[in-house]
This record gives structure tokens, C-alpha cells and sequence, in this order.
């Protein structure tokens, strides 16, 4: 069987695509484009999530500890602690979650800043994960796009976009869609960090609010999709794991970069999801 | 006097022209043997044989009216063969009329190589057809769908089947390999007869609904007319037929449920042997089905499954 025609609907849908689908048990795999490396935007709080895994299965830090986030503290961004305006004392473990299930850049940094990159490099070597990297914070990353563009949100220019430091996958934080399917897989099978831990990340993930991707090609009550997304102007991406009636599991990941520069394009969204489905359709023949 | 019994004397005595062989032939001694000639000879008033020689000859009477003798004699046999197949056992059995022409020959031919001497009279009725002529005796045992009910029915093993879906060759929809129900929306759906099988028809329309395909018409039938033409779809075991394509539905969501079904007081019958060929019947059902049909054993049903989206009830 051959594999779908993934260029076609990409293109179709205005977009150029990248994509990896691996079924986690079984270990077959499709792919358009899986080893090119580019940038993650959010998608880089998985391997921040789980490298704060392994730190808390190694005592070095605690779940349920408390922290005060202040006005001060706040990443830019319109979902979860960002968006709001007092102060918020909160857990580690809850940070996690509005991370995960809502894209809060805000909790992102905090966890971040109490991880450090040089752990969640260490955790990526250790899992053979050779391009995949994190190198900068959401604060970072959204303060780098004024800094690239000279100006304020929104970047809708084409030159504007050219410029964005934050779409390179030399400067930015990156991974291929195989490495994303990866991580998926060993947080899926319990390797990635404590059994435990491992259940824990598959909550958040399963607490992810957007329908608009890769859930949007599983449409079905019987069928768990689990996800972390990312986004910056023309780069639309998701991966994470689907999960079949019949107990099949497959890891996705999906990169886009749109044609065109707006902000709004359902459509090249919802690719994501028909992307993934044909991708595991093939793998399910 | 019995003259038939008398004739089949005759017939074989004239075969060994000699009265001691016919009577070990015949499994009786030689003297009510040659008695019993004797009778016929008075009774038709002719003599048959001629023992005056050191052999037993026929006379030249005997030789004309040996040829009649033998036919009476095979004809009152055939007579008997006839009226003993006339009062054979017979089995009545109740199959739906769309069970495949291939699993109908393996239960005929299982049951015929079981049971050469009982006929097996197979009438193609739906499940509440079946119901109604188990309850009025018109079918002995009937192969039946679930769910169904019936005062005093016993049922047999259950077999399942996961179905999946026949669809036009040019449907779009065959361009994947699974098909969700979900995705068979703004489809019309063929079914069997509604009046035939209710239990099938609710439970097919409710996981339909259940899994997001509400049927906008459901046509009623057994003829793939309507799916060949685009104009429906309908459910089914893997099928290859010619400009109709078959998928399989994505997370088994329709499962034929079939069983064998007799009622209770069927069994034993009369003679003693009802049950016994309910039984077998039985026996061979699930043997045909299986090899037939690919139909396993009922595993239970799986739990259901519904993924939780947070949007779900945002």
C-alpha cells in the first residue's frame, strides 16, 4: 500500500507540510518530510514538561510546591495565567497543567525557569533525541518577534515574517516530526519518565482544549485524541498521540507553514487533522 | 391369503429352482415353503413348478406368470419405500433470506452428511417470521437474529460478526481504509424489512445515532440496487462484488448477533428425536457459520468507549 498523498492535501489546504505518524506498539510509520528540522513554537513544553517529570521522580523538586506568580512574572499570551491581571499562587503540578491544556506561556516560563535548559537538554541526549532542543522561553520567543519586526503584535507582513528569528530552526527552539512522535511514544509506553509521571503527562495532554487540529480529523466519541499544539505567524503545528476503540495507539505529528500570511485559516488547521487521519488509516491497513 | 408375500415365494424359489436353497434365501424352513407354493398353485389353479424330474423346474405357466410375479413384488416394494419416505423424517428450519447462498449449501450439506435419512426443508423467513412459526410449529428450528425475544424460545450458541459497510465504488468515502458511522453522514442506509427483523433495525438506527449517522432515509430490502447506484449504503460481512466496495467500520461499533432457535417444548418431540436433530442442526449451524460465515464466538460486548474532550462541555 502506498502511502497517502500528503502533498496534495497540504497543498490543497495552502499550506507546505511536514508529518510523522508511528504506531506506539507496533513501531510502523509513515512520514512526508519527518526529519526536516523546524521551529516548535508551544510544542517545545513537552520536553519541558517532561524533563520536569524526571526531576520530580528524582526528588529534585516538588509538584505540590507552591508559587506566587506577579503581574511581573507574566509572559505575554491570551490563554491561563497570562491573561489574567492579580496575583495567583499556584503548584508546580498546576502550572503543568495550564501549560499543557490551554498553551499558557506564563506557566510555561515559570516551570522553565525552575527546570533549566541544560535538564531538559540532558533528558532529549538521553532519549537519543539529537535535534530536538529548547533554547529559549515564550517570553523569549514572543519578545524576539518585536525585536526581529521592530514593532508590536500582530506580524502579518511577508518581510516581517521573513525576518522572525522565532520561524528558524537554527535560533529557535526546534525537532523534527519524528523526534516529536518520539517523546510522544516513550511518554505513551512509560519510558519517558516514571509509570506514574508518564500517566500524569497523559492527562494534561488529554486536557488539551483545541479542537481544531489534530482532533479535528478523529470527529469520533469512541476515538481520544491527546495533543500539544503550536503556533506563530504561518507555522501551524500539532503532535501527539491518537488512541483507537480497538486499543491502537499511534503517535502524530504535523508541522505547517501556510502560504499566506493571516492569522485566521481554519483550513489550514483542520489539514492537520486529515493529515493525521490518513496517516493512520495507512498505518491501521 | 397374503398374496404378495405368496408371490415373493414363488419369485425366489424360481431363482434357485430348488426348494432347500429358497427356504435358507428366505430365512424359513423347507416344509411351510413347499406348503406355501402349494397355496398359491391351488389359489391361482395352476401348477408353477414342475418337481416331477430330480430338479425343480417351472412349468411353462410358471415361466409366464414369473415375469408379473416379479413386477407385483418390486412394485409392492417400491409402494413401501415410497410410503416410508412419505412418513420420513423431515426438518423444518427457518433461515433469513439474506443468509449467503454459500453459508445456506453448508448447513444443508453439513446436515444432510450428518443426518442422511432426515430431510432438511429450509424456508427463507425473518427473525419475527421466525418467531411466530416456531410458536405455531410451522418451522422446527430457526436461525435467527439478535436481539430477539419470544415466549418459550430457547436459543442456541450465539455467533457474532462485525459488520462493516458496502459502498458505491466512486463513494469518496473509499478512499480510506476504515470508515467511522460518523462519517457516513448525509448517507441513506439500506436495511433489511423492518416488520422482519425489528430487533436488528433498532439497534442498528440507535448505534448509528449513538456514533453521530443519523440515516437521512432508510430504505427497507435486500437487493444492493440502491447502494450499486450511490443512493444508499448498507451494512454487511467483508464482501467482493462487483461496483461495490467494502470498509470496515472503525471501532466495530455493528455487530450481527445470530443464534439457532426452537421452542422449549419442542424438545424432546414425540418420536424422541426431535431434540436430538434440533441439536444437531445446531451443531452444524455453528460449524457452517463459522467456516461459512467467519462468525466466532460471542466474546461479550466491549465496553463503550467515549473519548473525553474538554471542549466536550465547554
Amino acid at each position: 500500500m502506498s502511502a497517502p498523498d500528503f502533498e496534495r492535501i497540504f497543498r490543497q489546504a495552502g499550506v507546505t507540510g511536514w508529518l510523522h505518524a508511528t504506531d506506539i506498539d507496533a513501531g510502523r510509520e509513515v512520514g512526508h518530510g519527518a526529519d526536516e528540522p523546524l521551529p516548535t513554537a508551544s510544542m517545545f513544553k513537552v520536553p519541558l514538561l517532561v524533563a520536569l517529570c524526571r526531576q520530580a521522580d528524582a526528588g529534585l523538586l516538588d509538584l505540590s510546591c507552591r508559587v506566587t506568580v506577579t503581574d511581573a512574572d507574566r509572559a505575554p499570551g491570551s490563554t491561563g495565567l497570562s491573561a489574567m491581571r492579580d496575583d495567583v499562587t499556584i503548584s508546580l503540578r498546576d502550572l503543568a497543567y495550564s501549560m499543557i491544556s490551554v498553551s499558557d506561556n506564563t506557566s510555561a516560563d515559570q516551570l522553565l525557569s525552575r527546570v533549566g535548559y541544560a535538564a531538559i537538554g540532558a533528558v532529549l541526549e538521553s532519549f537519543g533525541l539529537a535535534v530536538t532542543r529548547v533554547v529559549q522561553s515564550a517570553g523569549e520567543m514572543l519578545a524576539s518577534m518585536s525585536a526581529d519586526t521592530g514593532h508590536e503584535w500582530p506580524v502579518v507582513e511577508p518581510d516581517d515574517i521573513a525576518r522572525l528569528g522565532a520561524l528558524d530552526p537554527a535560533r529557535a527552539n526546534r525537532s523534527t516530526p519524528r523526534e516529536m512522535t518520539t517523546l510522544f511514544g516513550l511518554i505513551w509506553r512509560d519510558e519517558a519518565a516514571s509509570a506514574e509521571s508518564c500517566a500524569w503527562m497523559r492527562t494534561l495532554f488529554n486536557a488539551q482544549v483545541w479542537p481544531h487540529r489534530l482532533a479535528s480529523g478523529f470527529p469520533y466519541d469512541d476515538v481520544s485524541v491527546s495533543g500539544k499544539t503550536g503556533t506563530l505567524p504561518t507555522l501551524r503545528c500539532e503532535s501527539g498521540v491518537v488512541e483507537y476503540p480497538d486499543g491502537g495507539r499511534y503517535a502524530v505529528s504535523v508541522f505547517t507553514r501556510s502560504f499566506s500570511t493571516a492569522l485566521n485559516q481554519p483550513r489550514a488547521d483542520a489539514v492537520i487533522g486529515t493529515a493525521a487521519r490518513m496517516a493512520v488509516d495507512h498505518l491501521r491497513r | 391369503m397374503d398374496l404378495v408375500r405368496h408371490l415373493r415365494y414363488f419369485t425366489v424359489v424360481a431363482e434357485e429352482l430348488h426348494f432347500g436353497n429358497a427356504a435358507i434365501r428366505l430365512g424359513m424352513a423347507q416344509p411351510p415353503l413347499s406348503q406355501r407354493i402349494k397355496r398359491l398353485e391351488e389359489e391361482l389353479g395352476v401348477r408353477l413348478f414342475d418337481r416331477s424330474a430330480r430338479q425343480v423346474r417351472l412349468t411353462e405357466a410358471g415361466r409366464l406368470l414369473l415375469a408379473e410375479a416379479r413386477e407385483i413384488v418390486a412394485r409392492v416394494d417400491r409402494l413401501h419405500e415410497l410410503a416410508h419416505q412419505g412418513q420420513g423424517t423431515v426438518l423444518k428450519v427457518g433461515v433469513p433470506p439474506d443468509l449467503a447462498a454459500a453459508v445456506l449449501a453448508a448447513l444443508v450439506g453439513g446436515f444432510r452428511a450428518a443426518h442422511p435419512d432426515v430431510r432438511l426443508m429450509p424456508t427463507e423467513i425473518w427473525t419475527a417470521d421466525q418467531v411466530a412459526a416456531l410458536a405455531e410449529g410451522t418451522i422446527d428450528v430457526g436461525l435467527v437474529r439478535h436481539p430477539v425475544a419470544g415466549p418459550g424460545l430457547r436459543l442456541g450458541r450465539v455467533l457474532v460478526q462485525n459488520q462493516g459497510v458496502l459502498l458505491a465504488d466512486d463513494d469518496p468515502l473509499t478512499g480510506v481504509g476504515e470508515v467511522h458511522l460518523a462519517d457516513l453522514a448525509g448517507r441513506e442506509l439500506l436495511l433489511p424489512p423492518m416488520e422482519g427483523e425489528p430487533g436488528w433495525h433498532a439497534e442498528v438506527l440507535s448505534e448509528c445515532r449513538r456514533h453521530g449517522y443519523v440515516p437521512a432515509r432508510v430504505h427497507e430490502g435486500t437487493g444492493l440496487g440502491m447502494v450499486l447506484a450511490g443512493a444508499a449504503v448498507a451494512f454487511g460481512p467483508r464482501a467482493d462484488l462487483p461496483g461495490l466496495s467494502w470498509r470496515p467500520l472503525l471501532g466495530s461499533p455493528i455487530t450481527s448477533r445470530v443464534s439457532t432457535a426452537w421452542r422449549a417444548a419442542a424438545a424432546p418431540a414425540e418420536d424422541g428425536t426431535g431434540g436430538e436433530l434440533v441439536a444437531a442442526f445446531a451443531a452444524v449451524a455453528v460449524r457452517a457459520l463459522k467456516e461459512n460465515a467467519g462468525m466466532t464466538d460471542d466474546g461479550g460486548v466491549p465496553a463503550r468507549r467515549v473519548s473525553r474532550r474538554p471542549g466536550m462541555l465547554a
